[in-house]
């Protein structure tokens, strides 16, 4: 049984590799510009012999695509440890007003930067972002200190969203028309303009924060098992829901503050990997998940970026497309097992 | 027997609908007041197509615009006349108390000499680029009285409005249209977003010209325009290219569609638009979010860039410009130093279009000496 098990972790892995490896190589030899594939493949060995198409694959395809790994990774393993919280197949970051939270961030930004005739740039959208969203999910983190029960933790951060939603509301009601065309742009998320720089950060918070995530398995597993279980091999359960509120918030912000709100990743990756795999096991199930959302953004853009290509649709236009879907499968299931 | 009367029948009423169709057509285009009165003359329009005025004995006016509304402007003390159709708006001189929306209308007023038609605007004080008319807000003259989706209709009401200018954007909350028409307050939507040359949107001074009555500083204000744009369109054409756009905050370029009117201005001015078959022309969208490799494998060899601050915000140099996206460096626009940034009132002058045009003609034939144009300034 447990040699079945192995092999199909290796099939379904092998499989993801194969499709991670080929939307890498279609992520760059494909874009509004038509550069041949041998010359995508000499500019890659750093014998190219067109600037601009070296300049468009070395600054533009492979950040961007860098990019999509990063935070589409962040944005399932964000989305995995919420629904290992919440229990709950259908938490994402966007459940504790986390994007909520960042969208108002900027919006106030904005509208304070564009109202006195000045340019909002882009570190300034990146720390005022990460700063919404770490505020609500500080929010979020006073709230579980009072509240045990998890249901309730999820009703406390729709709420938040929903006070940070109105908020935003009140401000655009007395902002002005180009802070609002701004806000609405960056509020449909987008790969477009990562640089070299950005990856960078992103690569070390999301990174490091995975890794962290990932030595977490064991105590994930011992919760997915029920809190008394968890407690009876000494888990700290108020320490450990700390961690796993800090640590989601933390890539969910990451993602939003350098891609704007990107939807549906966060729910729809984890449960088609566990639904692969037939496992919750954490240990396998997380790096998977940063594999499958990594893959999942990478898929997504390359459509934002093509299909009406030399106009770009929003990326979370393309994921509501894919990841809806899924969403409806996993409730219309859910719904079939009860019964 | 029977069958042959019965196809007599159906032929005598085809013909009688025939003629009965073509009567009526002839009737309409003769008749447009549905009172039988006969147009005395019409407006000439040079190259406005989005409305059209014609004239009847007694000082009235009926205007006609695009999208199919109709306004009689009847003279100050003037009687109505009897029998006008029900779907003509009747507006009687003098034309006052107006709620202006639509921001690209409020120069044509200010150049008519007719601000003080308008009691109520769509726009904030402080986001009005109009010097004259940011200070009769700044004076109480003009009132603040909500955006085109939520007008106050209260306010509307108790200060006497009748007409309301809008945009096209009203189109979009229809409901909003209907309430003020319901109130009492007649709708003209300004179609002149629509008009397919960029005088063609200054021309619609003369459509506001006929609500205030005058014509006669309309077509002399019209005329400086044209002039400006004659003078540029005998030179030759520079062969410079230009790019016009913004970049977003999400990181990607914005920019005009091909065809759009500032493309337009940009042809005129004896330029060319860099950006070729960009967006749907049948859309009534102007600009188009552009992928960035494409945008920078077409830009960068653009001779000149015009940077819209109108959306993303005023520039005061060019490392603030640079600032935005490294990859901006590679431009030619950039290492040659054409880099232009428009001023926040570009948008908000209508009336200058040709002026517009005769500053992107300079910044064209600039050796290198211009920095301030009236519409524009170079970014250093």
């Amino acid at each position: 049984m447990k040699e079945k098990h192995s092999l199909r972790n290796l099939t379904v892995i092998g499989i993801m590799l194969v499709l991670f490896a080929a939307l890498a190589v279609l992520n760059i030899s494909l874009g509004s510009v038509k550069i041949p594939f041998s010359e995508t493949t000499k500019i890659f060995f750093g014998k190219g012999t067109n600037d601009t198409f070296q300049e468009l694959i070395w600054r533009i395809r492979l950040p961007r695509m860098t990019a999509a790994i990063i935070l589409g990774g962040a944005l399932a393993l964000s989305g995995f440890l919420l629904q290992t919280f919440f229990n709950n197949p259908i938490a994402g970051p966007f459940v504790l007003g986390i994007s909520s939270g960042a969208k108002l961030a900027v919006a106030l930004l904005m509208v304070y930067v564009i109202g006195r005739n000045g340019v909002v740039t882009s570190p300034a959208m990146i720390l005022s972002a990460f700063a919404g969203a770490l505020l609500s999910m500080g929010f979020v983190l006073l709230v579980s200190q009072r509240i045990q029960k998890s249901s309730m933790l999820i009703v406390a951060g729709v709420m938040i969203g929903y006070i940070c939603s109105a908020i935003t509301d009140f401000v655009v009601t007395f902002a002005s028309d180009a802070s609002i065309v701004n806000l609405h742009n960056w509020s449909k998320g987008s790969f477009s303009g990562a640089s070299w720089e950005d990856v960078g950060i992103m690569a070390v918070v999301v990174l490091v924060t995975s890794v962290i995530v990932f030595f977490l398995s064991k105590p994930v597993g011992a919760y997915q098992m029920g809190e008394s279980y968890a407690k009876s091999i000494g888990l700290n359960i108020k320490l450990f829901r700390a961690s796993l509120v800090v640590l989601s918030s933390f890539l969910a912000a990451c993602v939003t503050a350098f891609a704007g709100p990107v939807s549906f990743v966060g729910i729809a990756v984890p449960h088609l990997v566990k639904s692969a795999l037939k496992t919750s096991k954490p240990l396998i199930v997380i790096p998977t998940c940063f594999l499958g959302g990594a893959i999942f953004c990478l898929g997504c853009d390359l459509i934002a970026r093509t299909v009406f290509a030399p106009t770009e649709i929003s990326i979370s236009s393309v994921t509501a497309i894919f990841g809806a879907p899924i969403v409806i499968y996993i409730m219309v299931k859910r719904r079939s097992a009860v019964r | 027997m029977i069958n042959k009367r019965i196809l007599s029948l159906l032929l005598y009423c085809i013909l009688f609908f025939c003629l009965f169709g073509c009567s009526s057509g002839e009737q309409d285009s003769d008749n447009k007041l549905g009172n039988g009165w006969v147009p005395s003359g019409s407006l000439p329009l040079q190259y406005a197509t989005q409305f059209e005025v014609d004239y009847y004995d007694g000082g009235y006016s009926l205007i006609s615009v695009s999208d199919g509304s109709k306004f009689l402007v009847v003279p100050e003390n003037a009687p109505v006349p009897d029998g006008v159709s029900k779907n003509i708006t009747v507006l009687q001189q003098p034309i006052d108390n107006v709620y202006l929306v639509a921001t690209a209308s409020m120069c044509l007023f200010d150049a008519l000499e007719s601000l003080d038609c308008i009691s109520l605007s769509g726009t904030k004080s402080e986001d009005w680029y109009l010097q004259n008319a940011r200070t009769s807000m700044e004076n109480g003259e003009i009132i603040y009285a909500g955006k085109y989706s939520a007008p106050d209709y209260e306010l509307i009401l108790s200060s006497g409005c009748r007409l309301a200018i809008e945009s096209t954007m009203i189109t979009h909350t229809p409901e909003v249209k209907k309430k003020l028409e319901e109130l009492g307050v007649s709708v003209i939507v300004d179609q002149s977003s629509y008009e397919k040359h960029p005088l063609g949107r200054t021309e619609w001074m003369k459509l506001y010209a006929v609500l205030v009555g005058k014509e006669a500083l309309a077509e002399s204000l019209f005329r400086e325009q044209t002039q400006l744009l004659e003078a540029v369109l005998g030179l030759e054409s520079t062969g410079k290219t230009v790019a016009f756009f913004y970049m977003s905050p999400s990181g990607y370029a914005v920019a005009r569609k091909s065809g759009d009117y500032v493309t337009k201005m940009i042809e005129l001015a004896g330029g060319e638009y860099i950006f070729q078959n960009l967006g749907d022309s049948e859309t009534a969208t102007s600009t188009v979010n552009l992928e960035m490799e494409s945008f920078y494998a077409t830009a960068r060899d653009a001779d000149f860039i015009i940077y819209n601050s109108t959306v993303a915000g005023g520039l005061t140099s060019m490392e603030e410009f640079l600032g935005i996206n490294t990859l901006l460096a590679d431009f030619k626009a950039v290492k040659e130093g054409n880099v232009w940034c428009t001023g926040k009132n570009m948008f908000q002058e209508t009336t200058q279009l040709g002026l517009m045009i005769s500053d992107i003609h300079e910044m064209l034939c600039d050796d290198g000496t211009l920095a301030q144009l009236n519409f524009m300034y170079k970014l250093t």
